[in-house]
């Protein structure tokens, strides 16, 4: 990490070499908001998920050891939120990808003002607060007064009105939906910018080759997309890791625990039973996992760099 | 594709080209139609909202929902003035803190640099819910739980680490070399950077702090967790706590308080659009 950095900056010229205090002063005002309330949140964190810390009970919190953590390990509703929380991520933000993707090379060839236009009106989901999604979602899944349902009803593709929220098995990819919708955007503003970014000459050059549309996008946009694909997919990972207002806001994690991701069951556990021990013990597992990914992150930054 | 250097935009109507209308306007509809229906329900009666088959336009266009929103028993004006309040603050705060370590971050040529900035950014990628207990049981014991300050500390641990980031992106794009006049006059560095570098970021900051204010807007599980007296309450979280009352059949009630929670994200949002495209595609396209 260390050997990465001074290599990285002194690609950029250096007029003056020698240490000034100035630079130094001026992250530490970041650093120590930081260390306040991230880096001490973090340390605390782990000592809760050794103690049985529950904000209800008066007596005080004890040393358990690693009994949280085994706990964990046979709590079937940890691993369905694991689960679940992998098929909501992994699916929202690959199927958002590929729409985003599909948009952006549709879009390639139109010019100006009636790009920027179109762009603009695509983009609006992303602008939509994250709880309005919920709630607009929710509304338009009614069972009885739903727009879709109706829309299905007299069209003729469903016979009697889709319970989407109510059931167990729909419930987690009809909140995917409304995340794509919201997500599928940022995608395609992304690769939208990096296809402009393509220099002419190589997209020319393609063309005396009497490369096909197909075989231009295979063999010379795609590679041109890869990072920023790769990018941008993972920083949407991570927000989605994150995602708690959609979720929430359309069904608190149920029918069941059908809809709950670790956020959801760390929040149940935390602020509906004050259970902070094991909350705390289902964190740092997730921050282990979290790290993993930001280690491929941090990888995917590093390569692009080169 | 029989004549190959020609750029396909020149024939007007070959059968690609319908198909590709054909699938813009889908975009369009599947990007727009929710959005119509929030304003369109809007501006419906309750009974209107949940009948059976839905009305596209509303039969009797109606403002009642807004105009109920001010009259009802919940304070929707300090909610939506709560939001408004801590949201800006978070985005001034946070552009504040980061300006000068996105400037040392990217000028600096002190060893840690490259260390600092990664730890930085591994922050972001925090789970919020991991930090949420302990910095619940933080603002509990610094008596900051239930107020704004204590949502904008809140807010902050996310905001700043994403603000460092997006901002050193914007300093990264300002060629040293016209900071070398000032330096060759002696200014030091925090004058070089007011005077000279702040002015040419300018659109950087306005977007970051956009970015940042938007974050926070959407921003659910602190003002749920953080705050308890409802008249403090934010809007994204008080449309969830009312829903189970107030809105519970009232859809047109509901879809009047989302657009207004909607509006000022927009009118954010499009304000800052196209630097933002900037702002996100030289982190993600151009490299950090």
């Amino acid at each position: 990490m260390a050997a990465q950095a001074p290599a990285a900056t002194q690609a950029r010229a250096r007029p003056r070499a020698g240490r000034e205090p100035w630079l130094d002063w001026m992250v530490l005002p970041t650093l120590v908001v930081m260390a306040v309330v991230v880096g001490y949140p973090i340390v605390y964190t782990i000592l809760l998920s050794v103690e049985d810390y529950n904000l209800l009970d008066f007596s005080p919190a004890n040393f358990i050891g690693a009994d949280n953590y085994t706990k964990l390990f046979s709590d079937p509703i940890f691993w369905q939120s694991l689960r679940n929380t992998a098929v909501y991520t992994f699916g929202s933000v690959g199927i958002s990808a590929l729409l985003g993707l599909a948009l952006a090379l549709l879009m390639e060839n139109l010019g100006g003002a009636r790009f920027r236009a179109i762009r603009a009106l695509l983009l609006t989901p992303w602008a939509v607060p994250f709880v309005v999604v919920a709630f607009l979602f929710r509304y338009m899944y009614l069972q009885n007064g739903g727009v879709i349902n109706a829309l299905l009803l007299s069209s003729g593709l469903a016979s009697a009105p889709v319970p989407w929220l109510n059931s167990a098995s729909l419930a987690l990819p009809a909140v995917m939906v409304a995340n794509i919708w919201a997500m599928a955007p940022f995608f395609f503003l992304l690769l939208s910018a990096a296809l402009s970014a393509i220099p002419n000459e190589v997209i020319e050059s393609a063309r005396v080759d009497r490369a096909g549309t197909w075989g231009m996008i295979w063999h010379i946009k795609l590679p041109f997309l890869r990072n920023p694909l790769l990018i941008s997919s993972l920083l949407m990972v991570i927000s989605n890791f994150n995602d708690f207002a959609k979720i929430w806001a359309m069904t608190q994690g149920g029918p069941g625990y059908s809809t709950s991701t670790l956020v959801v069951y760390v929040y149940r556990l935390a602020f509906e039973n004050f259970e902070f021990g094991y909350a705390s013990a289902i964190g740092v597992i997730w921050l282990m996992m979290l790290m993993v990914f930001a280690w491929f992150y941090m990888r995917a930054l590093r390569m692009e760099r080169r | 594709m029989s004549s190959p250097v020609q750029p396909p935009s020149a024939r007007r109507f070959s059968p690609g080209r319908i198909a590709q209308w054909v699938a813009i306007g889908f975009a369009l509809f599947w990007s727009l139609a929710p959005i119509y229906w929030m304003l369109s329900t809007s501006f419906k009666t309750e009974l209107e909202a949940t009948r059976l088959v839905p009305t596209l336009w509303p039969e009797a266009p109606t403002v009642a929902n807004y105009v109920g929103l001010a009259g009802t028993s919940l304070p929707f004006v300090a909610f939506f003035v709560n939001t408004v309040v801590s949201c800006l603050v978070t985005a001034v705060v946070c552009v504040v803190i980061a300006t000068p370590a996105a400037y040392a971050l990217s000028r600096a040529r002190f060893r840690l640099a490259g260390t600092v900035g990664y730890s930085i950014l591994a922050f972001r990628m925090l789970p919020m819910v991991v930090v949420l207990a302990p910095l619940y049981l933080l603002l509990l014991n610094a008596r900051l739980l239930d107020s704004g300050t204590g949502l904008v500390v809140g807010f902050t641990t996310f905001g700043l680490p994403f603000a460092v980031w997006m901002m050193k992106s914007f300093v990264d794009a300002v060629p040293i070399e016209i900071e070398e006049a000032a330096r060759v006059d002696g200014y030091p560095r925090w004058q070089i950077l007011l005077k000279v570098v702040v002015p040419l970021i300018l659109p950087g900051i306005l977007t970051t702090a956009t970015f940042v204010f938007m974050e926070a807007w959407n921003n659910l599980i602190y003002p749920l967790t953080f705050i308890t007296t409802m008249d403090k309450q934010t809007l994204p979280a008080a449309l969830v706590l009312t829903f189970t009352g107030q809105f519970k059949t009232d859809w047109g009630g509901m879809m009047a308080a989302a657009t207004i929670t909607t509006l000022p994200l927009m009118i954010a949002f499009f304000a800052v659009q196209r630097s933002m495209v900037r702002g996100l595609t030289s982190g993600a396209v151009a490299g950090a």
